[in-house]
């Protein structure tokens, strides 16, 4: 998936959040996302608020756990 | 919708008594008229709850020669269409029934003709010519069709009390039966939980001729591979979901020449069902609903805030937990089976509600959750296959709080016990993954049989579900096996028939699913497993397609399955007259299911407790004693099927056991 795509897909994430949740568990719902639907393993590092609210890092992310095409 | 019974035998004609008294059992699931058939090998009966052609489509009903004669419960929503296609060819129609549309379509297309049905159906076909009975059910097991074998025959019915009008046969229960329904929670298809007692299996047509009796799929439940779904844009597939299900619903309420209700959970399905309902026909609607005093099961606010949007004259009823013992003997002699919640009482509650009002078929939004991933049973899988790609992070723990926001005592808030929970039995090549939890804790049930019953199970050697999953199945996202495994098991074998069609019939209101439409799971089946469950949102399509139809606090609250007081309905206010006797010792030992003493010490608990707070696993535990024992009450010891009901003179009375070559 493209970094559009990715975007989408965090796009849509963020739409559901009910913000009544803290940023530790909203990450390791982003988590959930992101490996069942680009079928990557994160590691604890990778499972960040930060980090998984970036489309551009999840993009670059994504990319280096799938490997080479 | 209606009762069909039947005889087939090679040997002597069939016995009208026989029939007339299996035709009785059936009454109330057609109160409005019934008929009959017989000839040297076959007898059919029928009683009838008319909703469409209620002038004509009396049944028995035959084609143009009286060759053909069918015997049909339920309803084919694409019949018009159908009829229209068969005239072209040639077929003449003497009603404007869609039950004609079953024999002439059958003489056209065969076997090839279930497939083209879009409905919900038990039918049986007897062919004079061919001398061959052909039994038929729809795809996910809607409507029932029980059946037991004999030597030179056969006999049929949409209930099991109905074959059991027949004193032949026996009256045992299925060791192997009661193990699945200790497990799954229901029996599977083929089997019930009575010995030499079958059921159809849905999606299946079966025949009966001089060459035996054999069964066939016409319709399977599958899915793609994961990643080779037809269409992978999510704009595209809203679209296509959203015109699927607004056709499905639309037809389920405007093909009825009676009115049509809806239910109103207060949930999803039921609003987006009957919004479409209210949007997309110009008829006023009325709906229905559930109401608990318990807080805890209530979702009143809700039933209220969409019934307001819609304008529907709307009523409920308020179920307490005393209510629910009241009826529980008459529920479960509906149910026809053990049954591991008390949920079914409130529903056969509602039914009755609708009948007084004047209404004999609902709307409902069944089968959402399983066709478009609602459970959370699915959202537990997928947090499971999380832990399972990294045991030992501590992050990842904590998903175990995003499970069952709805619960009171959710087992989120104590994720250590959580993830203990949910992380046995944790192998993530598991086919059934996502049931493992649900099956473990049900089968705790099974520490309580008795040793006998241990044994006869041990012999008997248990059918594993699993092993019976398509061969390509492996391929399939995890979402999808998850999907096959509820429709297989708990959809067919509980939500549609004891907590279904069951509670439904026993007040004689026919339901109508538009989640079920064939378009609809087709369609369904065939999405991206992410379009479903989006991470952890269930029924993310779903949503998306009805935003604008259902107010946004509907869309958005966490999903709460529907539920009842289990434990507490039987001890909370004191226990019904009936109970003691029911699991007394002399009854648990009479039985032969339960070790008497450790049912005694679980009722003593459920005393001191007033039955709440009980743990799940004490509630379904509870639950399966008491149903249990009004099964073997009821149905094997005998005298709690009830009286016969009192048939009024057939509107089909047709008997060519004299006469061969008559046509009626």
């Amino acid at each position: 998936m493209d970094h559009d795509g990715v975007e989408q897909v965090l796009r849509d994430h963020a739409a559901l959040s009910r913000g009544d949740t803290d940023p530790e568990l909203d990450a390791v719902r982003a988590a959930i996302l992101i490996e069942d639907i680009f079928g990557v393993t994160l590691s604890d590092a990778d499972i960040d608020p930060a980090m998984l609210a970036d489309a551009s890092a999840v993009a670059a992310l994504v990319t280096r756990l799938r490997g080479p095409a | 919708m209606c009762g069909i019974c039947g005889i087939v035998s090679a040997s002597a004609p069939p016995d009208p008594a026989l029939l007339r008294h299996m035709m009785g059992r059936l009454g109330h699931r057609g109160p409005d008229g019934n008929g009959w058939y017989r000839d040297r090998h076959v007898a059919l009966g029928h009683t009838r709850l008319a909703i469409i052609d209620t002038s004509g489509g009396a049944q028995p009903l035959c084609n143009e020669d009286g060759m053909v004669w069918v015997t049909y419960n339920g309803e084919i929503f694409n019949y018009v269409e159908l009829a229209e296609e068969l005239r072209d060819l040639g077929h003449t129609f003497r009603t404007a029934s869609d039950t004609e549309v079953v024999v002439h379509a059958w003489e056209e297309w065969g076997e090839e003709c279930f497939s083209r049905f879009n409905g919900q159906w038990a039918l049986a076909l007897w062919d004079r010519r061919a001398e061959r009975l052909v039994l038929s059910r729809d795809r996910l097991g809607v409507r029932p069709l029980f059946y037991a074998r004999r030597p030179a025959g056969l006999l049929f019915a949409s209930e099991v009390k109905a074959l059991f009008a027949d004193p032949s046969v026996e009256r045992a229960f299925d060791p192997a039966g009661l193990d699945q329904t200790f497990t799954y929670w229901s029996p599977v298809a083929p089997r019930t939980v009575f010995c030499g007692i079958e059921q159809l299996e849905p999606g299946h047509y079966a025949v009966l001729d001089s060459d035996g009796f054999r069964k066939t799929a016409y319709w399977r439940i599958t899915f793609p591979p994961r990643g080779r779904e037809p269409v992978q844009d999510i704009e595209e597939n809203t679209e296509a979901l959203r015109e699927r299900i607004i056709e499905a619903a639309r037809l389920r309420f405007l093909r009825s020449d009676v009115p049509v209700g809806a239910y109103l959970s207060g949930g999803l399905d039921s609003a987006v069902t009957a919004a479409v309902i209210s949007r997309y026909t110009s008829a006023p609607l009325h709906t229905f609903s559930l109401r608990f005093a318990n807080s805890e099961f209530d979702e009143g606010l809700y039933q209220k805030k969409m019934s307001a949007v819609l304008g529907t004259q709307h009523q409920d009823i308020m179920v307490s937990p005393s209510d629910i013992a009241a009826v529980f003997p008459e529920v479960i002699r509906h149910a026809e089976t053990p049954i591991l919640r008390a949920a079914p009482a409130p529903l056969f509650l509602l039914s009755k509600l609708v009948r007084e009002n004047g209404y004999k078929v609902v709307v409902t939004g069944e089968g959402a959750d399983e066709v478009l991933a609602g459970y959370d049973l699915f959202r537990e899988a997928r947090v499971r296959l999380f832990w399972s790609r990294d045991p030992g992070s501590t992050k990842r723990t904590r998903a175990a709080e995003l499970l069952y926001p709805w619960m009171a005592r959710s087992p989120g808030r104590i994720p250590a016990f959580a993830r203990s929970f949910f992380g046995r039995h944790l192998d993530p090549g598991d086919p059934a993954l996502s049931h493992r939890p649900r099956w473990d804790s049900t089968s705790v049930i099974k520490s309580m049989l008795s040793a006998d019953l241990q044994d006869r199970i041990g012999q008997a050697g248990g059918e594993d579900v699993v092993a019976t999953m398509p061969p390509g199945s492996a391929d399939w996202d995890p979402l999808s096996r998850g999907q096959w495994l509820e429709m297989t098991t708990l959809l067919a074998g509980y939500i549609l028939a004891a907590q279904g069609d069951r509670m439904l019939m026993a007040n004689s209101v026919e339901g109508r699913f538009p989640f079920l439409d064939a378009d609809v799971v087709n369609f369904a089946n065939t999405l991206p497993a992410r379009h479903k469950l989006f991470g952890l949102e269930e029924k993310y399509l779903l949503k998306r397609a009805f935003s604008d139809l259902v107010p946004d606090d509907i869309i958005h609250r966490p999903k709460q399955p529907y539920r009842a007081p289990d434990a507490a309905s039987f001890f909370a206010a004191g226990s019904p007259a009936w109970f003691d006797e029911v699991v007394s010792e002399r009854a648990i030992a009479a039985a032969g299911v339960f070790e008497p003493s450790v049912v005694a010490g679980l009722v003593a608990k459920c005393r001191r407790t007033g039955g709440e707070n009980m743990s799940n696993t004490d509630n379904m535990r509870i639950l399966a004693v008491v149903s249990t024992q009004l099964t073997h009450d009821g149905f094997i010891a005998g005298g709690g099927q009830g009286a016969d009901w009192p048939l009024a003179e057939p509107s089909v009375a047709v008997d060519l056991n004299t006469d061969d070559r008559s046509v009626p």
